[in-house]
C-alpha cells in the first residue's frame, strides 16, 4: 500500500466499522469462547455424557447463548448511554463527521444486522436445534423477527432520545413484533401468508424510522416533532397539578423516589416476561403435539409463575442497594447523601419500598396468570376447583393469601439480602459477599446431595439438624447484637431502626412458622415443624439488613 | 495576616488540624480554617489544590482521619442529620437526579427540610424562569445550576456551601447565583463559604479568603487585608540582569531587560529593602488583585 493511499479501514465506513470493533473486542473474544464451550458441549452430549452432566451442560450452553446473543445486540447497537443525562442516542460525536445520514444509519445496521442474523444461525444450526426439537419455529423465520426487532430498538434509541413517550412507543413495537413472529404458529392460518411481507414492512419502516428520525437528530430537533412535545408537555402541565403539594414526612419522600427508580422494575419485568413466556409455551406445545390445556401445560404454568419472579429477584438483588443505578460510580449521589436523614432512614426506606415491589409484583403475576388461562380457554381450571370438597373457590383464594404473603416474603428476601454489601458502594465487598456466598450455596448443596446417596450421613443429618438449626440461628442472633452494639457507638442507627429490623424479621419468621405449623397439622407430620420453623428464622435476613446502616455510613463518609 | 482564630462558639466552621491522603497525593495537609458566623468565605486555589476535598469533609462526605471537623459544633460525620438540616450546598458537578422533574426535585428536597419558604421558592423559580414541569435531563448546565441552588437556598440555610458555583457558566447565570449569595449574605446571620476560580467574584463577594495549594492553607485573612498584604511592583535595574532577579519575599518575578514586574508578599518598606540589596528601585507599584496574587503563588518564583 503506497504512502496516501486509503485502505479499506480509512474510508468513512471502514472507521465507523473499526470502531465498533476497537470497543468491542473483549466482547467478540468471550462470544466466541462461549460458541467454542457450546460446541463442545455438544460434542460431549452425543458421546454419551452422564445424564447429569447433560442438564448441567444444556443449561450452560443456554446461558451461553442467551448471554452471548444480548452482549451482540448490545455490541452492534451503536448506542451510547449518557448516564449523567439518562438517555440512549446515537453517538452525538459521530453527528458531526462529514458522512451522510444514510450511511451513518446503514453501516452499523445492515452490519450489525447481518452479524446479528449469522450467529443466531450459527448457534441455532449447531447447538440450538440439537437440543431443542421446534420444526415450527423456522429459525430463518425467528432470525428476520429478532432482525426487525433490533433494527427498530435502534432505530427508536437513535432518534429523538429526548422525546417524551419513547418507552411506550418501544413497548408498542415489541407487542407488534410478538404478535408477527407468533404468526406462523397461530391457529389462524389465514394469516399465514401475510407473515413475510409483514415483516418486509417492518424491516423496510425500520430504515425509514432510523433515517428519519436520525435526520432530526442533525437538524437539532432532539425532542421530536413539536406537536407530540406540546401534547406531552399539556398532559406534563395537567399531572403535575394533580399531585400533592408536599410529601408528610422525609420518609415518605425518600420512599417516593426509591418507588420512582427501582418499584416498578420488578413487577414489570416479571409481568412482561410472563406475558411473553406463557403463550408462547402454549402455542409450541400446541405446534409439538402435546396436549396444550392438559396437565403438562398447567404444570409448567405453575413452576413458571412460582419461579419466574423469584429467579428475577434474586438477580435484581445485586442492584437494590444502588440509590441511582445509571450513576458510573458506587458511591451514594450527592443530592441524596446532603440530605438530613439517617443512615437507618434510608435503608428502611429501601426495604419498605423492596416489600412494596415484590407485592406488587405477585398481584401483577396473578393477573398475568388469570389473563392468560381465560384467553388461553384454560379457565377450566378454576372453575374446576370449585368442585373440589370441601373447598370451593372461596376457600381456596382464601387458602392462597398465606401462600401469597410467603412469596412475597421470600421475594423480598430476595431483593434485600445482600443490601449491606451493596450498600458499602465498594465492589470488592460485593465480590467478596457473593463470593461467600456461593461457596456457602455450593456447601449446602454438596452436603444435601452426599446425604441422598449415604444413609449414614442422612441419619446422622436428620438426628442433629435441630441442634445445628439452632445453633447458627443463635449465631446469627448473636452476630446481629454485636453489629447493633457497633452502629450504636457509632452513632449510625436509631432505636426505631432498630425496632423495624427486627420487629420485621420476627414477624416474618413467627409467619413462616405458623404457616408451617398449619401445614405440618394438615399433613400429619409434627416432627417437620421445628425444623421449618427455624429454616425460615434463618433464611430471612437479619445481619444483612442489621449492617446495613454501617455499610452506607461507610459510603456515605469516606 | 492570619486570620483569627474565633471561639467554637462564634465559629459556624472549624476545622483544626485537618490532613487528607488519597493513596500517595496529599489532598489536605494540616489545614485549620474557622469561619464566624455571618462572613463569607472564599475558599480559592489552583485546581486539585484541595478545595471540594475540604467542602467534602465539611459535609461528612469524607471523614476526618486526621484533625477534627466541627459544623456548628458537631462532627458532620456523627451527626449528619443535625448538620445538614443547617447547610445548604450546591455541588460542582450539579449531581441532581435527571430523571426528576424540576418540581419533583422541588417536592422531595422540601420534604427534608421543617423551615422550607415555599413562598421564597416560587419567587426563586420565577427569578430563575425554571419550569416545574420540565426534567431536570433537559435543563442546560446553567438552569441545572439554578436548580440546584434554588433547592440550597429555600430553606434559608444557616450556612450556605457553593463548591465552584459557576463553573461553566454563562455572564447573566454567574450575576444571578452572585446576586443570591449577596441576598443570603444581607439576612442576619447566615454564613456562606464558596469556592471558585473566578478570584473577581471572591474579591466582589467574599470579606474573607482562604488560599489553598497543594492541599495547604498558603492564604487565610480579609480578602482587604490579603491584598494589602500584597505589592505589584515594577523595578529597575541599572543594569540589566542576565537571570530573573532572586528577590526575597517576591512570590513572581517577570520582565526582560531592565525591567522586572514583581509580585510581592511584605509592606512597602520591606519590598524597597529587598529590591535594594538586588540593586534595583521601585518605579511603580499597586494593590494586586486576587487574581495576580494565586497566579504568583501557584506559578512559582519566577518566569
Amino acid at each position: 500500500m503506497g504512502h496516501g493511499s486509503r485502505s479499506g479501514w480509512q474510508t468513512p465506513t471502514g472507521a465507523l466499522l473499526w470502531e465498533i470493533w476497537g470497543q468491542r473486542k473483549v466482547n467478540f473474544a468471550f462470544h466466541a469462547a462461549a460458541l467454542l464451550a457450546s460446541l463442545f458441549s455438544v460434542w460431549c452430549i452425543k458421546h454419551g455424557a452422564d445424564e447429569m452432566v447433560e442438564r448441567v451442560l444444556i443449561m450452560v450452553m443456554l446461558s451461553c447463548f442467551l448471554g452471548a446473543y444480548l452482549d451482540l445486540l448490545t455490541c452492534f447497537g451503536y448506542i451510547d448511554a449518557d448516564a449523567r443525562k439518562i438517555q440512549l442516542g446515537y453517538p452525538a460525536r459521530l453527528l458531526l463527521k462529514p458522512v451522510s445520514t444514510l450511511r451513518l444509519v446503514l453501516v452499523p445496521m445492515l452490519f450489525g444486522g447481518a452479524v446479528v442474523a449469522i450467529v443466531l444461525l450459527i448457534w441455532n444450526h449447531w447447538i440450538l436445534q440439537p437440543l431443542v426439537h421446534l420444526s415450527a419455529l423456522n429459525p430463518f423465520w425467528l432470525g428476520a423477527v429478532i432482525l426487525s426487532f433490533f433494527w427498530w430498538m435502534q432505530a427508536l434509541a437513535w432518534s429523538l432520545p429526548l422525546m417524551p413517550g419513547r418507552s411506550l412507543i418501544m413497548l408498542i413495537v415489541a407487542v407488534i413484533h410478538l404478535g408477527v413472529g407468533l404468526m406462523p404458529l397461530l391457529p389462524a392460518s389465514g394469516l399465514a401468508g401475510w407473515q413475510w411481507p409483514s415483516l418486509a414492512v417492518l424491516l423496510v419502516t425500520a430504515l425509514l424510522t432510523a433515517r428519519i428520525g436520525l435526520g432530526l437528530m442533525r437538524e437539532g430537533k432532539w425532542e421530536g416533532p413539536p406537536r407530540i412535545n406540546l401534547f406531552c408537555s399539556r398532559w406534563d402541565s395537567a399531572r403535575t397539578r394533580n399531585t400533592r403539594e408536599k410529601f408528610g414526612s422525609t420518609f415518605g419522600a425518600q420512599f417516593w423516589l426509591e418507588w420512582r427508580r427501582q418499584g416498578l422494575i420488578l413487577p414489570g419485568v416479571t409481568a412482561g416476561m410472563m406475558f411473553v413466556i406463557l403463550p408462547l409455551i402454549f402455542v409450541v406445545q400446541q405446534q409439538t403435539g402435546e396436549p396444550a390445556r392438559g396437565a403438562d401445560f398447567i404444570k409448567i404454568l405453575v413452576s413458571l409463575t412460582l419461579l419466574i419472579p423469584l429467579m428475577i429477584s434474586s438477580v435484581m438483588g445485586a442492584n437494590i442497594a444502588r440509590f441511582d443505578q445509571l450513576q458510573p460510580s458506587n458511591e451514594l449521589p450527592v443530592y441524596i447523601a446532603v440530605r438530613p436523614m439517617t443512615n437507618g432512614g434510608l435503608v428502611i426506606a429501601k426495604l419498605a419500598m423492596a416489600l412494596a415491589s415484590s407485592t406488587l409484583t405477585w398481584l401483577a403475576v396473578l393477573v398475568v396468570a388469570v389473563f392468560w388461562l381465560m384467553v388461553l380457554q384454560t379457565h377450566w381450571l378454576i372453575t374446576q376447583a370449585a368442585t373440589v370438597p370441601p373447598f370451593g373457590v372461596l376457600a381456596i383464594a382464601i387458602g392462597c393469601v398465606p401462600l401469597l404473603m410467603l412469596l412475597i416474603l421470600y421475594t423480598w428476601k430476595n431483593l434485600v439480602a445482600g443490601i449491606g454489601a451493596g450498600l458499602t458502594g465498594r465492589r470488592w465487598v460485593v465480590g467478596l459477599f457473593t463470593g461467600w456466598k456461593t461457596v456457602a450455596a455450593i456447601a449446602l448443596i454438596g452436603l444435601f446431595s452426599a446425604a441422598k446417596f449415604n444413609d449414614e450421613l442422612r441419619s446422622t443429618l436428620r438426628h442433629w439438624l435441630p441442634e445445628l438449626l439452632i445453633t447458627a440461628l443463635v449465631a446469627k442472633v448473636a452476630i446481629t447484637i454485636a453489629i447493633f452494639i457497633c452502629e450504636s457507638r457509632r452513632k449510625v442507627i436509631t432505636p426505631g431502626c432498630v425496632g423495624w429490623i427486627v420487629g420485621g424479621w420476627l414477624a416474618g419468621g413467627l409467619f413462616v412458622a405458623g404457616y408451617a405449623g398449619l401445614i405440618c397439622r394438615a399433613i400429619h407430620d409434627s416432627d417437620l415443624w421445628l425444623p421449618i420453623a427455624l429454616g425460615g428464622f434463618l433464611i430471612l435476613p437479619l445481619p444483612d439488613l442489621a449492617i446495613a446502616p454501617l455499610a452506607l455510613a461507610w459510603n456515605r463518609h469516606r | 495576616m492570619k486570620y483569627p482564630s474565633p471561639s467554637s462558639a462564634e465559629a459556624v466552621i472549624s476545622v483544626s488540624g485537618l490532613s487528607r491522603h488519597f493513596g500517595p497525593k496529599r489532598a489536605l495537609d494540616e489545614v485549620s480554617v474557622f469561619i464566624p458566623r455571618g462572613s463569607v468565605l472564599g475558599l480559592v486555589g489552583e485546581n486539585g489544590a484541595g478545595k471540594t476535598t475540604l467542602i467534602k469533609h465539611l459535609l461528612g462526605s469524607l471523614k476526618a482521619l486526621a484533625g477534627s471537623v466541627r459544623v456548628f459544633g458537631l462532627d458532620p460525620v456523627l451527626d449528619p442529620v443535625g448538620v445538614l438540616g443547617r447547610v445548604g450546598y450546591l455541588s460542582e458537578r450539579r449531581d441532581l437526579p435527571c430523571w426528576m422533574r424540576v418540581g419533583e426535585f422541588i417536592r422531595y428536597t422540601q420534604a427534608f427540610y421543617p423551615g422550607w419558604d415555599a413562598t421564597y421558592a416560587a419567587q426563586l423559580l420565577e427569578q430563575f424562569q425554571l419550569d416545574p414541569v420540565q426534567k431536570i435531563k433537559t435543563l442546560s448546565q446553567g438552569q441545572q445550576a439554578k436548580t440546584g441552588l434554588l433547592a440550597a437556598l429555600a430553606y434559608r440555610p444557616e450556612l450556605l456551601i457553593l463548591d465552584e458555583p459557576s463553573s461553566g457558566l454563562d455572564p447573566v447565570v454567574r450575576r444571578d447565583i452572585l446576586e443570591a449569595i449577596i441576598r443570603m449574605v444581607a439576612d442576619e446571620g447566615r454564613t456562606v463559604l464558596f469556592s471558585s476560580h473566578l478570584l473577581d467574584e471572591v474579591e466582589r463577594v467574599a470579606d474573607h479568603v482562604v488560599m489553598l495549594q497543594q492541599g495547604r492553607v498558603v492564604l487565610n485573612g480579609r480578602t482587604e487585608e490579603v491584598r494589602a498584604g500584597h505589592i505589584s511592583a515594577v523595578l529597575a535595574f541599572a543594569q540589566p540582569p542576565g537571570a530573573a532577579p532572586m528577590l526575597t519575599g517576591a512570590h513572581a518575578v517577570t520582565g526582560y531587560g531592565s525591567e522586572w514586574r514583581v509580585l510581592f508578599g511584605g509592606s512597602r518598606t520591606e519590598l524597597v529593602t529587598a529590591a535594594a540589596r538586588v540593586g534595583a528601585r521601585v518605579v511603580e507599584e499597586r494593590t494586586p488583585t486576587l487574581d495576580e496574587i494565586l497566579v504568583a503563588r501557584a506559578g512559582g518564583k519566577a518566569s
